[in-house]
């Protein structure tokens, strides 16, 4: 056969040299053994040389990782707004091989569009296979590699990880990769800009910002107070002009919330009793978590009905939103309650801590009824992380 | 020796193995779509051998063409075109591109000559076309499952066999 | 004359020398094996099933997982396949980086295959450990250019998927410096290594009528003396650029083939030389800006084959007009280097039977699919 640019060789084989002593080829190996074993002394660190050690003391030692080293995706939010960057488009949901990326888009509670925002955002961890299409394909830079390889638990439950968990500012972004970020940093800030503007209220600010969302939420009740010179500044500073007629179905809530406040009072009171059996102790503590959730929920509500002073009878809308913050509180609270033996006080802080949000937020009750339930989510979580040490 | 273009090929088996050769009739591959684009049907440009003529063309290639080394046989389910398409890879030592033999057998009767008493290294390939496909080589030393257990059932590379919902994963999953 | 009687044990599928998963099934007379049949499937996920489901481009990932030593080449053949059936044209500076990407795959697989191989023979881990120092630092350049160190997925249709970074051609000429040394060295500790000879000289002999009926390929067929390489046989990518010779055996047994994967290493740093020369003449970037990445390729099939460091490692594809490829087949050289083992093994200790094992250099993740 004819090769083109090059040649066929023969390996040679045997022993090339004579030998004078048996066993002289393994003493040369010896020899081969003997000087790596005198270089492991020192450290090596170029690649030009084959001796000295080149391994590293993993734990108090860490590499030096290369930019584009990617582990798993991670999500990133501009600090300076508070906004996440993702628009929930849903192309890395497509083109992920293994299908372990979930989204559902954020929609405005008002008008019930959609917004370019993500509501919730799940990737689970324990299939994906970290070959980073995601990363490549999203067109608003929201999704990334992270570096952190340290990634190993016990519970494979917390493999699945949500929106809260995937969260990183893009300085941390741009202290693990700083050059791959300014390549497209201009890019990514400005669609940010754009995608701001579609935005109402807090949808699509990072959740764990409290601050932030609650600057937000001033800023734009400025907005608000200051765009309409006319009509009277917010709900708040108004006087009340009339006393709307409460409609049958507030009614019933109001009701309700005091139905539901009596009773999570009394739960609250009989669930230390309980704590000693352990079953009916758990499902009074989910039952009281659910009581005491919807009262948060009924008290979020109550301020809202009650108050006279609405410009405009914002009912539907209100109505809507509090019924999402039920479900939120709800999903709260069963989170709360699913970790035993912490219930009562998991169960006990949200509502209270959703309540007193209530109270301070009543104004604007719509925000106020959501705020609530990100609260109540946050303090339930919470409780159920001290309860999980 | 000179390398061969599939239109040689077939000419000059045609001359030699009068009978071995068939005229191949498009493939549709899948079923087209009702509305839309059609992807069109796919009219292969390789040599397509009748079964019984297979192991007479293999060993044409082989002893006359100089085209001794069998490299792959891959098997294409039709399920739209109800056949089985075997295809034949030939590689010549001198090097160069393949010659190609495909074979067609209908999907509720896949018997194909087995190459393995004259290509030992046939023979993985047979088997795992066997396990895959459940495509029967008749004249196989050893045709038994490969990469499947003995006691599976059904062929899990037949694009009817079931993603999901079968025996073995249940219908939860 | 003692009467002896035949037995059949198994070897596997648990046991670390025998490269993953994986059962032989051999009949003993005494000590001497009268036939193994290999038993896997172990591993068997039905990769190509799975790509029949995907993309053509989420096939990409998974090809790295076929044989994870040697990601970049998979991942180099499926690309290959792919452009053919969409006729996407690859920018030459892509098939440069491709090529330098392969080549370094092949070194390291060379150098841990070659440790294995003496792990095999009782010497436990001194070779491995000196072949996986320079495995360990071609990986860090894969790390540093594709992001990932086994799992590369580093090829896109058109190219590659991002250009080499800033430090990789001086930490790449560094290597350069340090692989010949390396190279040398091996041959130093093992080629008249006393133990090696005998464990290796006249064992798992493979002829080369035996060779090609068996349809062999890579360090295994060239061991047993015929010169047939693909990048030489069909040259693809840039390969017809390069000067590189073929190294063959002689008598095609465990000893040649090691000297096969020696010899190789050094062709493979010849080359690498030379695309460092040429790399920055060439024209285009890394990637065809103009190639979509969710191709729909026309009907059709085609076959996309590569010289792999394990073999011709092939892809055969059928398209029927959508971003589904309707067929996905995977000629596995791991897979097809194993049906000669029965033949190989045939006659000698079963003592031996692991070194020719080691000598084929299997990756159970590449044999069962």
């Amino acid at each position: 056969m004819q090769i083109q640019r090059g040649s066929v060789i023969e390996v040679a084989r045997g022993k090339r040299t004579v030998r004078r002593i048996p066993g002289q080829g393994l003493l040369d190996g010896m020899a081969v053994v003997w000087k790596h074993w005198q270089g492991s002394f020192r450290k090596n660190v170029s690649f030009s040389e084959i001796h000295g050690t080149f391994t590293m003391e993993y734990p108090e030692e860490y590499p030096k990782l290369p930019e584009a080293y990617r582990n798993m995706p991670i999500l990133l939010y501009d600090e300076e707004t508070g906004h996440e960057l993702c628009t929930s488009c849903f192309q890395c949901e497509r083109i992920c091989p293994p299908q372990v990326i979930h989204m559902t888009q954020a929609k405005d509670p008002a008008t019930g569009k959609a917004v370019p925002a993500v509501a919730e955002f799940v990737i689970e961890y324990d299939a994906c296979m970290s070959c980073g299409f995601c990363a490549e394909v999203c067109p608003f830079d929201a999704i990334k590699m992270d570096h952190d390889f340290e990634l190993s638990t016990a519970d494979h439950q917390g493999l699945t990880v949500f929106k809260e968990q995937l969260n990183r500012p893009i300085s941390y972004y741009e202290r693990i990769a700083p050059t791959m970020w300014t390549e497209v940093r201009d890019g990514a800030l400005k669609k940010l800009q754009g995608n701001i503007k579609r935005r109402p209220d807090v949808i699509g600010m990072a959740p764990n910002l409290a601050e932030k969302i609650a600057a937000r939420r001033r800023e734009l009740a400025a907005a608000a107070a200051a765009a309409p010179a006319t009509p009277p500044p917010a709900a708040p500073a108004a006087p009340p002009t009339e006393a709307r007629k409460l409609t049958p179905e507030e009614k019933a809530a109001k009701l309700a919330a005091i139905k539901a406040a009596n009773a999570a009072k009394q739960a609250g009171e009989t669930l230390p009793a309980a704590a000693p059996a352990p079953p009916a102790d758990e499902k009074a503590a989910r039952l009281a978590a659910i009581r005491a959730n919807n009262a948060a929920r009924q008290a979020g509500e109550a301020p809202a009905a009650a108050a006279p002073a609405e410009p405009t009878p914002a009912t539907p809308a209100d109505e809507k939103a509090a019924r999402l913050a039920a479900i939120r509180a709800n999903n709260a609270a069963r989170q709360a309650g699913e970790a035993p033996a912490a219930a009562a006080p998991a169960a006990a802080a949200p509502p209270a801590t959703a309540a007193e949000a209530a109270a301070e937020a009543a104004p604007v009750d719509e925000k106020a009824a959501r705020l609530a339930a990100i609260r109540a989510k946050n303090a339930a979580r919470k409780a159920a992380e001290q309860q999980g040490e | 020796m000179p390398r061969l273009s599939p239109e040689e090929l077939r000419e000059r088996m045609a001359r030699d193995l009068p009978g071995a050769v068939l005229e191949a009739a498009p493939l549709q591959v899948t079923a087209p779509p009702a509305h839309g684009p059609q992807p069109g049907a796919f009219l292969t440009t390789d040599t397509l051998v009748a079964p019984a003529h297979l192991v007479a063309a293999a060993l044409y290639l082989r002893d006359t063409l100089g085209y001794a080394f069998l490299s792959d046989i891959a098997v294409v389910d039709y399920l739209a075109d109800g056949l089985f398409e075997l295809v034949y890879r030939f590689y010549t030592l001198d090097g160069g591109d393949a010659l190609v033999l495909k074979l067609r057998v209908p999907r509720d009767q896949p018997a194909v000559p087995s190459l393995t008493p004259h290509w030992p290294g046939a023979n993985f390939h047979e088997r795992e076309a066997f396990d895959l496909f459940g495509i029967t080589f008749v004249g196989h030393p050893y045709l038994r499952r490969i990469y499947m257990w003995d006691e599976f059932e059904g062929w899990p590379m037949r694009k009817d066999f079931p993603k999901q919902g079968d025996k073995y994963i249940g219908a939860d999953e | 004359m003692l009467k002896t009687e035949e037995l059949q044990i198994n070897i596997g599928p648990q046991h670390p020398s025998t490269h993953g998963v994986f059962r032989m099934l051999v009949t003993v007379d005494g000590e001497t094996i009268t036939d193994l049949k290999p038993v896997f499937g172990y591993l068997h996920r039905n990769h190509e099933q799975i790509a029949e489901q995907n993309t053509y481009l989420q096939n990409m990932p998974y090809t790295d997982r076929l044989d994870y030593f040697n990601s970049m080449a998979n991942n180099h053949a499926y690309a290959m396949a792919v452009e053919r059936l969409a006729g996407i044209e690859v920018p030459e500076r892509a098939e440069y980086i491709r090529v330098l990407m392969v080549e370094l795959t092949r070194i390291l697989n060379h150098a841990g295959a070659l440790g294995f191989l003496i792990n095999d023979m009782g010497m436990w881990q001194t070779q491995l450990a000196f072949g996986m120092r320079e495995r360990e630092k071609i990986l860090d350049l894969f790390e540093s250019a594709s992001g990932a160190r086994l799992m590369c997925n580093y090829f896109r249709f058109g190219g590659v998927a991002r250009d080499l970074p800033p430090d990789f051609l001086p930490r790449l000429k560094d290597l350069l410096i340090a692989l010949p040394s390396f190279v040398d060295e091996l041959e130093r500790l093992l080629r008249e290594n006393e133990i090696l000879l005998q464990r290796s000289e006249g064992i798992g002999v493979l002829p080369r009528e035996l060779a090609l009926a068996y349809s062999v390929t890579g360090p295994v067929l060239r061991g047993s003396g015929v010169p047939y390489d693909v990048r030489k046989a069909e040259p693809y990518s840039v390969y017809d650029r390069f000067d590189f010779d073929v190294p063959v055996g002689t008598v095609g047994d465990v000893y040649d083939r090691f000297l096969v994967r020696v010899e190789e290493m050094r062709q493979s740093k010849r080359i690498i030389e030379q695309i460092l020369e040429q790399l920055p003449d060439a024209s285009g970037g890394h990637i065809n800006p103009k190639a979509r990445q969710n191709v729909r390729p026309p009907v059709g099939d085609t076959y996309a084959r590569v010289e792999s460091p394990k073999g011709e490692l092939g892809f055969y594809l059928v398209s029927d007009g959508s971003g589904k490829p309707y067929r996905y087949k995977v000629r596995a050289p791991s897979f097809i280097n194993l049906t000669p083992l029965g033949d190989m093994c045939r006659g000698y200790k079963v003592a031996d039977v692991v070194v020719i094992l080691g000598s084929i250099d299997i990756v159970m993740g590449e044999v069962d699919r």
